[in-house]
């Protein structure tokens, strides 16, 4: 009951960083498995050689772009994810590489977020992101331009790696709550919260769209 | 890289300890995950989440600090040496790239 209301409260479901100590061992081998398999994937789909300075920049501003958080009353915070921006200028599967690099040095550096989650975080930031941002952002922009294309890139992106997170969690046996408490309510605080990621990446997909036309890959 | 990015990520990690340090310490930040297993564990009456960081750790610069500075000059210290890292391999890429061509 505790938890349930814990979760009912918005400001104690937004997507971070899953530290050590959350994922059972099994539920860490099956993401990190996940995780170098999607990663050999994507470097054989994606022209990684081509585009390494750009990706190595996103990276580095994605960095520092994290390290804003935003505060929420309440006691917690929230922070871009940048996984639609990434796949946007770069596509999803060099975008996997940066949000890759830019776990890495959290992980690494700072110790945000964990070594045994790292597969769950790149799932949820790498991959998961990524993907659905592509995917919104290609099927709307003939239709509805730039902005609310990315927009709905942002927000899309967000949503899907929050349910994410939240069967990763969930499914975890080291959780007490499954993943029927967990994603329902994952998914509708991340679907709200989702709005500032869709307002800033439409903003900047527009901008640089008109500034820098070459940086755009879509 | 050019001049104008490097300025704006220059910029951008002199102002994040507004964000990371001022705004956090003004709302008395707690890390979600963090607050979920306290919660947990009481409700449990035992330790059912054990967040281990603090147990296994491997860095200095845990959670954007570093020691023996105050929280605003390690985040900013820490926005740096993580800046640092990208523009050594960035670095490092450009002169590989410029010894294969030569080579």
């Amino acid at each position: 009951m505790l938890m349930k209301t814990y979760f009912l409260d918005p400001v104690n479901v937004i997507l971070v960083h899953i530290p050590d100590g959350y994922l059972d061992p099994i539920s860490a081998g099956v993401t990190w498995a996940v995780m170098l398999a999607y990663g050999y994937y994507a470097y054989r789909r994606s022209e990684l050689q081509r585009h390494m300075e750009l990706a190595i920049s996103l990276a580095a501003a994605i960095f520092i772009a994290q390290m804003l958080n935003w505060p929420i009353p309440g006691g917690t915070s929230l922070h871009l994810v940048c996984g639609a921006l990434a796949a946007i200028l770069l596509g999803p599967f060099v975008a996997f590489f940066v949000l890759l690099l830019v776990l890495l040095v959290q992980t690494l550096v700072f110790h945000d977020g964990g070594i045994t989650t790292l597969g769950a975080n790149v799932i949820n930031m790498g991959v998961m992101a990524p993907l659905v941002g592509y995917a919104a952002y290609k099927a709307l922009r003939p239709r509805v331009g730039v902005f609310w294309s990315a927009f709905a890139a942002g927000w899309a992106s967000i949503t899907v790696a929050g349910i994410a997170a939240g069967l990763e969690i969930g499914l975890s046996p080291w959780f007490p709550y499954g993943w029927t408490i967990s994603v329902p309510v994952m998914a509708g605080w991340h679907a709200l919260l989702g709005l500032v990621e869709g307002a800033i990446t439409g903003f900047v997909a527009l901008y640089l769209s008109k500034r820098t036309p070459e940086y755009v890959r879509l | 890289m050019t001049r104008r990015f490097l300025i704006l990520l220059i910029a951008l990690a002199l102002l994040s300890p507004v964000f990371g340090v001022w705004l956090a310490n003004l709302i008395n930040y707690h890390e979600p995950l963090d607050v979920a297993a306290d919660l947990i564990n009481q409700a449990a009456n035992r330790t059912v989440l054990n967040d281990t960081r603090y147990q296994m750790n491997w860095t200095p610069f845990i959670d954007y600090t570093v020691p023996g500075l105050p929280d605003w000059a390690g985040y900013i210290a820490s926005a740096f040496i993580g800046l640092a890292i990208y523009f050594l391999l960035y670095t490092a890429l450009m002169r590989w790239r410029r010894v294969k061509r030569i080579g």
